[in-house]
């Protein structure tokens, strides 16, 4: 079985070599954006682009042209802006798979402990600088062993034993990662964990030495050289330039598009910025454009998600994610917009998820949240399909919280496992699970003390309207439950301090579309804000739920493809036995409105933070038809 | 009256330091700190943090002390170098944040309060010098509108009307062209337009107070002994209004100013944010809700400081204004 890993390895790695070979653009004549030959400063762009650069072939893109700009709207996050425009060594395909992006392929050796990566040669950094084997090299020896980016070493990075690996340099565009143990899933980790691997060391060595060497002062003043941003003291600054590199002016990146450089737009803290062409971009079309073809990506701030439909809607923006009970405003607008559906990897309708917290502080809840019979009570005493009609205005049926169709763990009986509407039933059930019924109607504990179901969500999120039309089904089946809807960042505290009992439509959802190669939001305590299982290290978990804690530490230290795989089913096991979240109704695609006037967008993606949301619909082939 | 004001200005010292300390305290008090929305927030963009990491944030942060430690640190930073702190969620010094907005903020505040007196005042005279006229009901009709009605819905609603008859939604101050390439005197009638939104909206949540109290006052005077006796003397109507009853009127109207320095510094909160107003408002409720601790408790520091100034400069204003108080304060 390991010589078959070993022959997949390298039929994989011989593939991707062969598919980047291919994928090199046959014609010699390359072309630029007209914005970049009227400002005469950056010369030939056969001498801007490398060698061999890689080219957007993907068959559903058509030949575009250049100029115009892209509408946003943004909150000032860090990531709205940095994923649609990321740049990793590798990056996935919509198919799931995994093909070269800023490096040209790589080989790995018979047992997987060594990888060879070769990177493109002639390839620059956006402010002209080459960009070499150095650069990814230097980034983990100096950045990541030292944590100066506040990340440190990666879990892609660490062997079985937790050790790090040895990143060298080979030669200008090639080097090496070498593991102490066999690392099959290197690959897939490096680009879901790390992604980038690299950083300007031409910009940042002498800053990330004085960090190194203890001169905060120095490293300090070089940072506010180096950006324009003072920053309180090293660790904030690591994180911002070298974790957060785009959202800061001035950085060199590999990204289409950079933040620009000019005052009054080069602050994503800031009313308005723009994230401007890169003219040392390094992909180009078919036809031997360089890319990418739209000029700049412009971003208004709003204040409330709510005005970002508005401005979708009177032409201000062009592209935004916008929720189902949006689509129907949106059709009978009279603006030109295109609304497309992508798939996600949610378990059942995450609007609809309803978490238990299973470490809850009193006694009388824990034991209850922890008993199956009250979690199976809770969710055969909805109807599913009259709740999911009131819910979604029939757009959706009804669903269980189980992975989708095609997703690893699929299963129809796990997709409507107690799912049945069946009152009596669940009321039998939460006897058996030690609720007694009182005079009033509703369930009591054993000792006579009152049960109250207190359920908490984010304010604006549409949960309140959720709650309205699930409590009934509640109270009928002798449940007394309240709501409270508060501010996100409350419930983020109260979600950390333990103070939540239950959660309708949680900050965290659960589902993703790999569970091999993003278990965290199936694992109680790996996403900080489902601390309420208790942490990974200090769980008060038992039974199951330590089983699965511990699947989740082996899993880390897994990196045999086949052995991951029968590791992250026996986790999906447990959840389908056990069924800690429910939820009621079927899940929901990513709505995306786009302009009509963009073009290159693509219909049938999949949305998921491992594809890096609207990353993976790569901006930098879209263009505008006026 | 120097004395007097020599032993406000002493006063100030010591309701400021419990103030700052009440501010400290209260920003303190929800469960959980900076570092626990800021993990609770990147988690949900994917990012993960672990055990180690998030102790790493709150010691970079300096939550790790105790409170009233950080309350010291944040007060010596103030009186010894003027720091006021930094703001975690804008990554740079507090004062520096406070500056991006602080003109445009009192710029639009200016102009409301100019608004509010501007238009307050003469409807105010005008509905008690023609009380129970078509028009007394009518103006305070409105007035009564612009004040029951919640500014966030009013604005809302025009907004949607605006919508509907052009097919923009105007919303903030400059459109993304003017924020591209700067004001330019081409930009100037949108951006009159889009000012008179807000004027509005705001301005007239503030009018059917003002002018309901000088409408009250003006007719109190009115009935005075000392306006008959004007008027018995021969004086124009016009001098027993302006020269006479109104100046007795503006007392109160003066004493509800000493709020409006704050209100210049703050700006509106909730309806700058459905009108997405780049002002000081939305950016303290931003801080309180991270727990942006040294950002928010500076804003609600200054403005503290600035009801302290406002209070006395009405109470001067008024001994100035009234000879009565000055009568009373030399007895």
């Amino acid at each position: 079985m390991r010589n078959l890993n070993k022959w997949i390895s390298l039929a994989l790695a011989l593939m991707l070599c062969v598919g980047a070979a291919s994928a090199v653009a046959e014609t010699a004549a390359y072309t630029e954006a007209p914005m970049l030959t009227d400002a005469g400063v950056y010369g030939d762009v056969k001498d801007r682009l490398p060698k061999e650069p890689m080219v957007e072939d993907a068959d559903y893109l058509t030949i575009g042209t250049y100029g115009g700009e892209l509408k946003r709207s943004a909150g000032g996050g860090n990531w709205d802006a940095g994923k649609p425009i990321e740049e990793g060594l590798f990056r996935f395909t919509t198919l799931g798979s995994v093909e070269p992006n800023v490096a040209k392929g790589y080989d790995v050796n018979e047992d997987a402990t060594v990888y060879t990566i070769y990177l493109r040669e002639g390839m620059k950094w956006s402010d002209g600088a080459p960009f070499t084997s150095e650069d990814c090299v230097w980034f983990y020896n100096a950045v990541c062993l030292n944590k100066v980016d506040s990340k440190g070493v990666r879990s892609c990075h660490k062997d079985a034993n937790g050790d790090p690996a040895v990143v060298t340099k080979v030669d200008d565009t090639t080097f090496t990662v070498t593991f102490g143990t066999p690392k099959y899933d290197f690959i897939e980790a490096l680009t879901v964990d790390l992604k980038w691997h690299y950083a300007p060391k031409h910009i940042f060595e002498e800053l990330v030495q004085d960090v190194i060497d203890g001169k905060d002062a120095e490293a300090l003043a070089l940072g506010k050289e180096i950006c324009g941003t003072e920053f309180s003291d090293v660790g904030k600054m690591g994180k911002e330039m070298l974790y957060y590199f785009w959202n800061y002016p001035g950085i060199p990146t590999l990204n289409p598009y950079v933040l620009s450089t000019e005052e009054g737009k080069n602050s994503i803290k800031g009313e308005y910025y723009e994230y401007v062409r890169n003219p040392y971009y390094w992909k180009v079309d078919t036809a031997g454009q360089q890319l990418p073809y739209i000029d700049k990506i412009v971003y208004t701030t709003v204040s409330n998600v709510d005005q970002q439909l508005m401005l979708l809607l009177d032409g201000t923006v062009d592209y935004q994610t916008v929720g189902m009970e949006s689509i129907q405003t949106i059709l009978e607008s009279d603006t030109r917009i295109n609304i497309y559906e992508w798939f996600g990897g949610d378990w059942g309708n995450v609007g609809t998820q309803l978490h238990f917290n299973l470490n809850v502080d009193n006694e009388n809840l824990k034991a209850l949240f922890n008993n199956a019979d009250f979690r199976q009570g809770m969710s055969i005493c909805v109807d599913r399909e009259e709740f999911a009609g009131l819910y979604s205005d029939g757009w959706l049926g009804g669903g269980q919280a189980a992975p989708q169709p095609g997703a690893l763990g699929y299963s129809e009986e796990w997709a409507a496992k107690w799912t049945e509407y069946d009152v009596e039933k669940a009321k039998s059930l939460f006897e058996s699970a030690g609720l007694v019924m009182g005079t009033n109607g509703f369930f009591t504990f054993a000792d006579g003390s009152e049960f109250v179901l207190n359920i908490v969500s984010v304010a604006d999120n549409g949960a309140a309207d959720t709650y309205k039309i699930l409590e009934p089904y509640f109270r009928a089946a002798g449940i007394k439950c309240t709501f409270k809807d508060s501010d996100r960042s409350n419930i983020d505290n109260d979600l950390m301090s333990n103070a939540v009992e239950a959660m309708l439509y949680p900050v965290t959802g659960i589902g993703d579309i790999s569970i091999i190669l993003k278990p965290n939001s199936m694992v109680p305590g790996y996403a900080t804000n489902v601390a309420w299982y208790g942490t990974m290290n200090e769980t008060t978990a038992t039974g199951d739920l330590l089983k699965l804690i511990e699947l989740k530490k082996e899993l880390d230290v897994t990196s045999d493809p086949e052995k991951r795989t029968e590791i992250a089913l026996q986790m999906l096991k447990l959840h389908e036995e056990n069924m800690w979240t429910l939820a009621y109704v079927e899940a929901s695609p990513t709505y995306h409105a786009v302009n009509a006037r963009i073009q290159n967008f693509l219909a049938d993606g999949v949305w998921s933070d491992i594809y890096r949301d609207m990353g993976i619909a790569h901006c930098q082939c879209w263009y505008i038809a006026e | 009256m120097l004395k007097y004001i020599g032993k406000r200005l002493l006063l100030f010292i010591p309701t400021l330091i419990i103030i700052s300390f009440v501010i400290f305290f209260i920003i303190q008090l929800p469960p959980g700190d900076y570092v626990t929305s800021y993990v609770a927030a990147m988690s949900a963009e994917g990012e993960i943090f672990t055990a180690e990491d998030v102790a790493y944030l709150r010691q970079q942060f300096g939550l790790d002390d105790p409170w009233f430690v950080q309350y010291f640190n944040w007060v010596k930073g103030i009186v010894t170098r003027g720091d006021f702190g930094y703001s975690f969620e804008y990554g740079r010094d507090v004062w520096s944040v406070i500056m991006d907005r602080l003109y445009l903020t009192l710029a639009v505040s200016f102009i409301i309060l100019v608004f509010q007196y501007g238009v307050s005042l003469p409807i105010g005279i005008y509905c008690a010098n023609h009380q129970y006229s078509a028009g007394d009901y009518v103006l305070s009709f409105l007035g009564f509108i612009g004040t029951a009605t919640p500014n966030f819905l009013l604005a809302i609603i025009i907004m949607y009307y605006i919508y509907i008859k052009t097919g923009n939604v105007y919303l903030g101050l400059f459109s993304t062209e003017m924020l591209q390439n700067g004001m330019r005197w081409e930009y100037v009638p949108e951006f009159l337009g889009r000012c008179l939104i807000p004027l509005i909206v705001i301005g007239t949540s503030g009018t059917c107070g003002i002018i309901r109290t000088v409408r009250a006052q003006m007719l109190d005077e009115q009935a005075r002994q000392y306006t008959l006796t004007a008027r018995a003397k021969g004086c124009s109507e016009a001098t027993i209004t302006y020269k006479y009853c109104l100046r007795a009127a503006l007392n109160p109207v003066v004493s509800g100013m000493s709020g409006s320095l704050r209100t210049i510094f703050s700006g509106s909160t909730v309806s700058a944010i459905v009108m997405n107003l780049a002002i000081q408002g939305p950016v303290l409720l931003t801080a309180l809700k991270s727990q942006d601790m040294y950002l928010a408790g500076t804003i609600v520091l200054i403005q503290a400081v600035l009801v302290v100034v406002g209070t006395l400069l009405s109470d001067i204003a008024l001994a100035w204004l009234d000879p009565r108080i000055r009568f009373s304060e030399r007895g």
